[in-house]
């Protein structure tokens, strides 16, 4: 909904001004939020009170602030965003303005603009055409117009909703202590209606999802059309393959749980036969991997991003080992995300919620409470985190999804 | 207790008085001014309101400007400051050079209102209880009231007017002494009614019809109370007061939607 800052002053308690001015908002189909209220002390001092104005739609606003302006109810007057050339590629304006995971919006010709892809960290562009978008630092190509300072830029803070549901205060809050069947139901029928809604989800997985024997369950939602977008690296991809090529993960077998005679390298052979075969899709066709989650994403024409990292073997042929590059690569799947799974990563968790917006929502499930918390302490805020085992989370999530 | 202010008005002969355009409900070109029954009535005032106490004072008439003759619009008057005008509409702004030089050289201090607000004086601003009491809408800004407040330093109670045949305050509201008030509610909204109810203890309520005479524009001095024609109900009222009325014809100015108190600015206003 278009909101605007509007004011008003005056004698606007004893006039009932104030009164009528909020009865016409809302007789108008139109909501407001009272920012603040200063009352005059004394008979002659007038009163101020300053709300934010809002309507279904850009006209119904026009005409709302135009019933307003009837009774001195003003728009407050508010400057467009100060815009300055970038000097050179990737590198932005001293004064430039950092983003929040919020939505946002960027006065332009003396009109609120919705910023298109909420991301944290980033500059905001302003095309010839008038549209705004984030724009990741080495991305902002010399010319490109950047917002500068704080002026004709506003955040809308997020919702929080009442409630002692967990689900419904999507806070930073850890659930180490919830019963994890209800909590597990609860995402499952959240990612039903994000899915009903048209949304896409994202999982971002870690080693530990082949280790602790969960990954058949994730295969299982991807080979039924639950998972969208994945996100791993190294690590995860390859204990896949191996766990389906060769029965061990790390060379432990994924049946037995005991290490495997000469196992440790398992993962080293697996690689280098993806390696021969060129890449994980060239593998899967010629029938080297027959089952797991690469091949069903392989299978299903998921959209997968391997970002590498300094310690990986190998790596397999997919990874992208230019982490610029990889962020890039994952960025450009971000937009239709609605629902996000962290699961068992630490790392490509965080480098994924630094990239979605904040009204995606976001479930880190890791066995280690202070996963959770770094998550919400780099800024991703509405991840909701819960504490447990992610081999028996995934089972019941599969369960609940794939029955 | 009565009035405080009253004794004093400005008033300006109709010489060049007619219906030169249509800027109220009232005005119909084609309907012809009789210039010389406007002197009549015009003199007629003067000689009431003089009998009655009050001391009128007079500003010049000038060729083109045919609503000089109602002073009470020519702005607002507190202790020694005069506020001029801010007319809505263009035919009426020339008169404020004019009446802006009648108070400057009558030892008034202008006190200007800003460019981007409307107010039309007294003709919307009337004090009662120790506030201003101003309408908007057809005239007058809602904004204006509070640069008015500010100015002026005095509290004002906004009123909306939603009546466009009563389209100044002046229309609906007349003061009668310190508890009393001639009150019009069918000239504002819901809000105004009740912002008057509580302003004023003892009201003399009018109904449309008696609203639509202009009994409400009505000019008081001391117990004596001036309207171009007396609905019996009202008279009775107010003579029950103790108040005496004086029926003072003004049918001329009626053709261009203006009464008695229209043609009177009271000089005498103090609140601060």
């Amino acid at each position: 909904m278009p909101v605007e800052l509007v004011e008003l002053e005056g004698h606007i308690i004893d006039s009932l001004i104030f009164a009528k001015v909020l009865d016409v908002i809302l007789a108008a189909g139109g909501d407001y939020r009272v920012v603040d209220v200063e009352i005059g002390k004394t008979n002659t001092d007038v009163s101020t009170a300053r709300l934010e104005v809002s309507a279904p739609d850009d006209a119904a606003l026009a005409s709302l602030l135009e019933a307003l302006q009837v009774h001195g109810a003003n728009r407050v007057t508010v400057v467009d965003a100060t815009l300055e050339p970038c000097a050179g590629d990737g590198v932005l304006p001293a004064a430039f303005y950092s983003t929040t995971n919020l939505p946002t919006q960027v006065r332009v010709g003396e009109r609120w603009v919705d910023v298109e892809n909420a991301e944290m960290d980033c500059a905001l562009v302003v095309d010839d055409d008038g549209r705004a978008h984030t724009v990741p630092m080495h991305r902002v190509r010399r010319g490109d117009r950047v917002v500068v300072g704080g002026d004709g830029v506003r955040v809308q803070a997020p919702e929080r909703p009442r409630g002692a549901n967990p689900f419904e205060f999507m806070a930073s809050e850890v659930s180490s202590e919830k019963p994890k069947g209800l909590l597990v139901a609860e995402v499952a029928a959240r990612i039903r209606r994000a899915r009903a809604g048209g949304g896409r989800l994202l999982a971002v997985t870690g080693p530990a999802v082949v280790h602790t024997g969960a990954a058949p369950d994730l295969a299982r939602l991807v080979r039924e059309g639950w998972v969208d977008v994945l996100f791993s690296g190294n690590g995860f991809a390859t204990h896949d393959i191996e766990s389906n090529v060769l029965g061990t993960s790390l060379g432990v077998s994924i049946r037995e749980g005991v290490p495997t005679e000469g196992g440790h390298a398992n993962h080293l052979r697996v690689i280098n036969e993806v390696r021969r075969r060129g890449s994980i899709a060239a593998a899967v066709e010629d029938g080297f991997v027959r089952g797991g989650v690469m091949y069903e994403c392989v299978k299903r024409r998921v959209p997968f991003v391997l970002g590498g990292s300094l310690r990986d073997d190998g790596p397999l042929p997919d990874v992208i080992t230019d982490v610029v590059a990889a962020a890039d690569a994952m960025r450009a799947l971000v937009p239709g995300v609605t629902v996000a799974l962290m699961l068992a990563s630490t790392l490509h968790a965080i480098a994924t919620g630094n990239l979605l917006p904040a009204g995606v929502e976001t479930y880190c499930v890791d066995i280690n409470q202070a996963v959770v918390t770094k998550l919400a302490d780099r800024g991703s805020h509405q991840a909701l985190g819960i504490v447990t085992d992610v081999g028996l989370f995934l089972r019941e999530l599969a369960a609940a999804l794939c029955p | 207790m009565r009035l405080d202010w009253g004794r004093r008005y400005l008033m300006c002969p109709p010489e060049h008085f007619g219906v030169l355009y249509e800027i109220n409900p009232w005005m119909h070109r084609e309907v012809p001014v009789d210039l010389d029954r406007a002197r009549d009535e015009w003199e007629r005032l003067r000689a009431t309101v003089e009998s009655a106490g009050a001391h009128v004072e007079v500003l010049d008439p000038r060729p083109g400007l045919p609503d000089l003759v109602f002073t009470a619009n020519a702005g607002l008057v507190e202790g020694d400051r005069f506020v001029p005008s801010r007319f809505r509409h263009p035919q009426r702004q020339p008169e404020v050079a004019h009446d802006a030089a009648w108070f400057s050289s009558h030892g008034f201090v202008i006190t200007p209102l800003p460019e981007d607000v409307h107010h039309e004086g007294a003709g919307d601003a009337l004090p009662f209880g120790g506030v201003l009491l101003s309408g908007y809408r057809f005239r007058s800004d809602a904004a204006s009231h509070t640069v008015l407040s500010k100015l002026l330093g005095l509290p004002v109670r906004s009123l909306e007017l939603v009546d466009p045949r009563l389209y100044h305050l002046d229309l609906t509201f007349c003061p009668l002494d310190d508890r009393r008030a001639i009150v019009a509610p069918s000239g504002w909204d819901a809000y105004g009614r009740q912002v008057v109810e509580a302003l004023v203890p003892e009201p003399l309520v009018l109904d449309d019809d008696e609203a639509l005479s202009f009994c409400a524009n009505s000019v008081v001095v001391g117990t004596t109370v001036i309207m171009p024609v007396c609905p019996a109900r009202v008279g009775r009222l107010l003579e029950g007061w103790g108040f005496e009325v004086v029926e003072s014809p003004v049918d001329e100015f009626l053709k261009a939607g203006g009464g008695c108190r229209c043609l009177t600015l009271a000089l005498d206003v103090r609140l601060a």
